[in-house]
């Protein structure tokens, strides 16, 4: 088993600083936010460009550039609803460190960015959601099986489609928690890769709850045996918690350094 | 369904590592494989082997040691007779005179046997302590000063001295530095780390996991050094990713198996016999386990080790 790859989520266009420095070319904040995501630890870093419909491929190849030729050829994952913009990102991406993330597909709408991550020789987050959310683990494994089949047929390696149970908000879906970890499960007796962006489950807690909730979440979806999420790696509490989920799994040796590394 | 042999290679490998300088450096790790699995993939540095000589004074060896080194009246004849040895690679000069406890020789003493000894042999050097972590706190410090330039591997800083050992060897006299930790594999990552953490370039560190003569706790050696190699090649863990050194002689010449006369033992046979068994058993072992390189002391277990290593790699 290998470590826990974590997936930084914090060079996003939903933040307003982040947005304007994609749309202005700003290098500066962009670099300052992917330095303190890769300090505090973070494997991936998710790009989340937003739909950028107008200038997406020339936006796309810009922060790829950016961010690899700034920090040791980082690994990234392109986070965009621009296809398009998504294969321009990956024609100048350099695979040292790990192969692009396709973010994301799903088993509807968006089934065919597996085949462009196939195309790519590219990893895929597939969403196990279709036309809205599934109301039970019978339909999120239905649309698991298709988004498999999917990137096989399109000559995939399973290992590189990591799904996505999507996980929901405590405040208003408390009562199906417990589906989303036994999903996880599932995924994992299957031999599967899974991710997801695990800190929906806090939305609209209070900031001093947030940490709580989601470390205590990745405790357990770790335990369920999920391989990846998307976090933000600058929240302390979590990234100790899945540092040390990591040593109980034995993904990693134990050292009493082991939060410094 | 036809028969598709995969290859156990991995994507992580064992860091290079030169020790000496010239012609005679010699080079460990690199390897992407467990050890000996030339079938995965090549392995381009097979384990090396090292002699070792102390300046405790040729009384105090076993009998067998002493014959091979008859006409040496000093360290330094023994340094040139050694290096002048089939298949040895490498010198390691154990100074346990400097021991608190035994003959306590001063440290300026000592650096000067170090000093000396470098001037009469050209091979790659190692330098073991007296194993009192004060003492070889400044005498492995010294000694890193008085082989300023030769790359020579000092062995070892501990967790109780590393900072002096790591900060001379390491940082200001750029040599080999020897994490040494005792069969504890938790305590062998961090020793890296900690070094790490201090500014030693973690490409500039051997290890010495800890070692026994076999029989003597030996599997606990063993299955530290599988594991090691485990986290290094499989979990690709930089902190693990530093070659083994293993000084065998220090501990086989030790053990009564190897030391007790004929006299006293007729039923075990021949004493000299038995000390190179030991020797070259517990080498082998420790080889396939993950040593990089070995420390031996008798001059017919190098031949057969350094045999061994060639026929396999």
């Amino acid at each position: 088993m290998g470590k826990f790859v974590t997936i930084g989520e914090r060079l996003s266009t939903t933040a307003p600083a982040v947005n304007k420095a994609f749309t202005e070319r700003d290098p500066q904040p962009i670099i300052a936010r992917a330095k303190q995501q890769l300090d505090a630890g973070a494997v991936y870093l998710d790009v989340n460009i937003g739909p950028a419909e107008s200038d997406g491929e020339d936006l796309m190849k810009w922060a790829v550039k950016l961010l690899q030729s700034e920090f040791n050829n980082v690994p990234l994952a392109l986070d965009t609803s621009n296809m398009k913009a998504i294969e321009a990102g990956i024609s100048v991406y350099d695979r040292t460190n790990g192969k692009p993330i396709v973010n994301s597909a799903d088993a509807a709408g968006r089934i065919e960015y597996l085949d462009l991550a196939a195309a790519n020789d590219a990893i895929c987050i597939a969403l196990c959601n279709g036309e809205g959310l599934a109301k039970d683990n019978d339909e999120r494994m239905m649309y698991c099986q298709t988004l498999l089949e999917r990137g096989m047929e399109h000559g995939m390696e399973a290992e590189d489609i990591w799904f996505d149970p999507l996980f929901l908000v405590v405040k208003g879906m408390q009562d199906k928690q417990m589906q989303i970890l036994e999903c996880i499960k599932m995924f994992s007796d299957m031999g599967l890769n899974s991710t997801g962006g695990l800190s929906n489950n806090s939305n609209g807690m209070p900031k001093l709850i947030r940490p709580i909730m989601d470390s205590a979440l990745v405790a357990m979806a770790m335990m369920q045996g999920l391989t990846s999420a998307i976090v933000n790696p600058n929240d302390l509490r979590l990234m100790e918690t899945i540092k040390s989920c990591d040593i109980f799994k034995g993904n990693t040796l134990y050292a009493d350094s082991y939060l410094e590394i | 369904m036809p028969f598709t042999a995969k290859s156990g290679k991995f994507n992580a490998s064992i860091n290079t590592l030169t020790i000496g300088t010239g012609d005679k450096a010699i080079t460990l790790g690199g390897e992407n494989v467990l050890p000996f699995y030339t079938f995965d993939a090549p392995i381009e540095n097979a384990p090396k082997v090292g002699i070792e000589i102390t300046d405790g004074g040729m009384e105090n060896e076993p009998e067998c040691i002493q014959k091979c080194y008859e006409g040496c009246t000093t360290v330094v004849d023994m340094a040139k007779a050694a290096a002048a040895m089939e298949g040895v690679e490498f010198l390691s000069l154990r100074l346990e005179g400097g021991d608190p406890n035994g003959l306590n020789k001063s440290t300026e003493e000592l650096v000067q046997i170090v000093k000396d000894v470098a001037a009469a042999v050209d091979l790659p050097l190692v330098v073991c302590g007296c194993k009192n972590v004060e003492k070889d706190a400044e005498l492995l410090s010294k000694a890193a000063e008085a082989l300023d330039g030769r790359n020579a591997l000092l062995l070892a800083a501990k967790e109780e001295n590393y900072k002096t050992v790591g900060a001379a060897a390491g940082l200001a006299y750029k040599q080999v530095v020897g994490a040494e930790s005792s069969v504890d594999i938790n305590l062998a990552k961090q020793l890296n780390v900690l070094l790490s953490q201090l500014g030693v370039n973690g490409q500039s560190i051997a290890m010495n996991i800890g070692t026994a003569s076999a029989g003597y706790g030996f599997e606990y050696v063993i299955s530290t050094m599988d594991r090691i190699k485990a986290a290094a090649l499989s979990q690709n863990d930089a902190t693990l990713q530093m070659p083994i050194i293993t000084p065998v002689a220090s501990e086989v010449w030790g053990v009564k198996e190897a030391v007790a006369s004929e006299a006293d033992m007729p039923e075990w046979g021949p004493a000299e016999e038995r000390g190179i068994d030991m020797e070259i058993e517990t080498a082998a072992a420790d080889l396939v386990s993950g040593s990089n390189a070995v420390i031996l002391r008798h001059p017919a277990s190098v031949v057969t080790i350094s045999k061994l290593i060639k026929e396999l790699v």
